[in-house]
């Protein structure tokens, strides 16, 4: 009978191994490893007794079943291996475990869920929800902190937890899951032990939020300094540079931008206040909303421009009025009013 | 005691000695700052000590001792106890300092260690309250199902029923009488259906059943999971979902089932045998409130799951496959009676891991065989699988 090329046959050859009757002993073994199935490994020994109580489906083992190896040993992957010789087999690949000759603990007894929560329907959720409480229980006579100065934690999302999870869980248990979390927060945070903070840290989101610290804004090294200012549903950006006075707004002077000259002492009342006005040069760009709002943004991003230069300026730009927000908007229509507030006139029918 | 003093007495007179020549010695420099600490240190610790020695307890220290030293001079008791020494003797004058060095603790850290001291010597001091009862340890160590006595089930207040007017004529063979109008259920009829639940329950553990304890009122939750815990069992303490039986595929589909061996060991290799099974059904269920908890005892009856319920006055017990007629609305009550439950699976659960240690199982295990087959035909599933064999 002529032979397959096929890699494990070769590799036995290259061995020493093969012989048409070792080759019959062991290819049975070698289906069921390919299997995968670690009970009927269990008794992979090679002796001829193993073929006799193998389901009926198996190949009998007289004839040599090498269109069936094929099947389930991928071609692909094993003539490399035999046709290599030992030494160019790369380090990296492990050996085989070892086979378990216990075949009583490796044969399955039950089916059981796999959490004892399972029968409520969002095991993964309770379980989370028992191990808190059960640390929460556990460390609660640690010292804790007030909520305003424990660390800040961004914890999952709803959106974000359900994926953790995998399970739909409503917002109302999230939420209490949540105070078990701010309360363990809470423990002193130099001596919160460490199952606990790496519980905690399960519940993070991935990245951390209020990581980046708010860098405090200077002049750059080209002598500007930008700064923004809104008023009303304007939005003004300055670049102050020190100069001759010139301002420009939108590639404007200022003269043709404001015709009212109340707005254009306005915007540049930063200036004006503080006997400014020869020291600066200003490149504003300006958007949105009317006249008004606009030079009063303009005046409101200057201020705070110039600060960036002279931080001494600040009481007296405060007491010009300059730094305070107006953070007043216009309020919106409400149905059954004609504006914001205003009530239809009574008619009597 | 007598070697005590004496060699207390000599280790004293060599701290002494050695603090002299550390003191005196002028080649002793200060040559950095840790070397100097460990001088100041032990300087202070030793002139501390030696102040010590030139005068009796300081009284405050009797305050706060736990001993009982009386101030006024007793010969008798001044024998038996000599006066503690303060500072330990094996102390190394170092490691104070590098354990300070080490451990920078912070004010809070340092008054919680402080009131941790204070509770644990103070929580000595008094008499000390025997057979009082504490809802935690019915909890933490809840009693066996042979500790059961009239006397307990009576102060756990398992008689007491529901008015006369609330009452189901099927509950009768289980009253005792009336008092007050309320109905009184007998304390013998609860310790033997008891006695016998625990025994199902014992029985079904040690065959390797699936138990559920099942307590959806207010308060159970932590019982209802200590009782799952000790008999390896499953609980719910929130709703029952409708048709998490008899609909069992959509509503635990998603829930991790895993194969395990006879010593409850996963098997992973097992894993993909189990994507299209049905979802697992319990083999008991023990329910602490069968009047909250109608769908789930109709379910059970509909998918021939035994039931065990504590049926008050006013519930059917034939609800229930064994009833245990108690009361079911005192959180005492349910915690004691599920705890017993409790402890009867745990009892099943060591016999049958102790048999599955000798390589036997007191149930019919599942084979390999049987998890490949389709569950829902009983073949192999795929044509492709049948090529392959």
């Amino acid at each position: 009978m002529a032979r397959p090329t096929y890699g494990i046959v070769q590799a036995m050859q290259s061995l020493r191994l093969y012989s048409p009757s070792s080759y019959r002993l062991a290819a049975p073994a070698l289906r069921r490893q390919a299997r995968g199935y670690a009970t009927e490994t269990g008794n992979t020994t090679g002796d001829v007794q193993s073929s006799s109580d193998l389901p009926p489906t198996d190949l009998p083992s007289t004839e040599p079943p090498a269109t069936e190896l094929s099947s389930t040993q991928p071609p692909s992957a094993a003539p490399p291996l035999a046709e290599a010789p030992p030494s160019e087999i790369p380090p990296a690949v492990k050996a085989a475990p070892e086979i378990n000759f216990d075949r009583f603990n490796a044969q399955p007894a039950r089916i059981v869920p796999a959490s004892p929560s399972y029968f409520s329907g969002s095991p993964r959720f309770i379980d989370n929800v028992l191990k808190l409480e059960s640390l929460q229980a556990k460390y609660a006579s640690l010292p804790t902190v007030g909520a305003g100065e424990a660390p800040r934690m961004a914890w999952f999302k709803l959106a974000q937890f359900r994926d953790y999870v995998g399970e739909p869980v409503p917002m109302k248990k999230y939420k209490s899951l949540l105070k078990i979390l701010q309360r363990l927060n809470r423990i002193q945070p130099e001596m919160v032990p460490g199952e606990v903070r790496s519980e905690l840290n399960n519940f993070l989101r991935p990245g951390n939020p209020y990581a980046a610290q708010n860098v405090p804004r200077t002049v750059d090294e080209n002598g500007r300094a930008r700064a923004k200012g809104k008023r009303k549903e304007s939005t003004a950006v300055v670049q102050l540079v020190e100069g001759e006075g010139e301002i420009m707004v939108n590639g404007k002077s200022l003269v043709e931008m404001f015709q009212r000259v109340h707005d254009r002492e306005s915007a540049l009342w930063a200036l004006r206040s503080t006997q400014r006005m020869d020291k600066y040069n200003a490149w504003i760009t300006v958007k949105g909303g009317g006249v008004t709002g606009q030079a009063e943004a303009i005046t409101l991003a200057i201020a705070r421009a110039l600060l960036l230069h002279e931080p001494g300026l600040k009481p007296v730009l405060r007491k010009a009025g300059v730094i305070t927000v107006d953070a007043r908007r216009v309020e919106r229509k409400k149905p059954g009013h004609v504006k914001a507030r205003k009530m239809p006139t009574w008619v009597k029918r | 005691m007598a070697q005590a003093p004496r060699c207390r007495g000599v280790e004293r007179q060599a701290r002494q000695k050695f603090a002299r020549t550390i003191l005196n010695t002028p080649s002793v420099q200060v040559c950095d700052s840790t070397a100097s600490m460990i001088v100041r240190k032990f300087g202070l610790r030793q002139s501390r000590q030696l102040l010590a020695l030139t005068r009796q307890t300081p009284i405050s220290r009797r305050f706060l001792s736990t001993e009982f030293e009386t101030p006024v001079a007793n010969p008798a008791t001044e024998v038996q106890t000599p006066p503690k020494e303060t500072i330990v003797p094996s102390e190394n004058p170092l490691h104070e300092v590098v354990q300070a060095s080490r451990t920078q603790k912070t004010a809070e850290a340092e008054a919680w260690g402080r009131w941790v001291g204070q509770r644990r010597k103070f929580n000595r001091i008094g008499s000390e309250v025997e057979e009082a009862y504490d809802p935690e340890m019915v909890i933490r160590s809840p009693p066996r199902p042979s500790d059961i006595t009239l006397e307990l089930l009576l102060a756990s207040g398992t008689h007491l029923g529901h008015s006369t007017s609330r009452w189901n004529p099927q509950n009768s063979r289980y009253i005792f009488g009336i008092r007050e109008g309320v109905h009184i259920i007998s304390l013998d009829a609860t310790a033997a259906y008891l006695r016998r639940a625990a025994k199902v329950v014992e029985e079904v553990a040690a065959r390797g059943g699936i138990i559920l304890f099942a307590g959806t009122r207010k308060g159970q939750k932590r019982a209802v999971v200590r009782a799952a815990e000790l008999a390896k069992g499953y609980h719910i303490f929130e709703r029952w979902i409708p048709g998490a039986l008899t609909n069992g595929q959509q509503i635990l589909g998603h829930c991790e089932t895993m194969v395990v061996n006879a010593v409850d060991e996963k098997l992973e290799e097992f894993k993909r045998d189990l994507a299209d099974r049905p979802s697992v059904k319990p083999d008991l269920v023990v329910c602490l409130n069968p009047l909250e908890n109608v769908v789930m005892l109709h379910e059970c009856g509909l998918n021939n799951v035994p039931t065990i319920g504590i049926i008050d006055t006013d519930a059917d017990p034939t609800r229930v496959t064994y009833p245990i007629p108690a009361n079911d609305d005192s959180l005492r009550a349910t915690d004691l009676i599920v705890g017993i439950l409790g402890r009867a699976g745990q009892a099943g659960q060591k016999r049958r891991l102790e048999a599955a240690q000798e390589g036997k199982t007191t149930y019919k295990p599942i084979t390999a065989e049987q998890l490949r087959l389709d569950p829902f035909t009983g073949v192999l599933p795929g044509s492709e699988q049948k090529k392959q064999f």
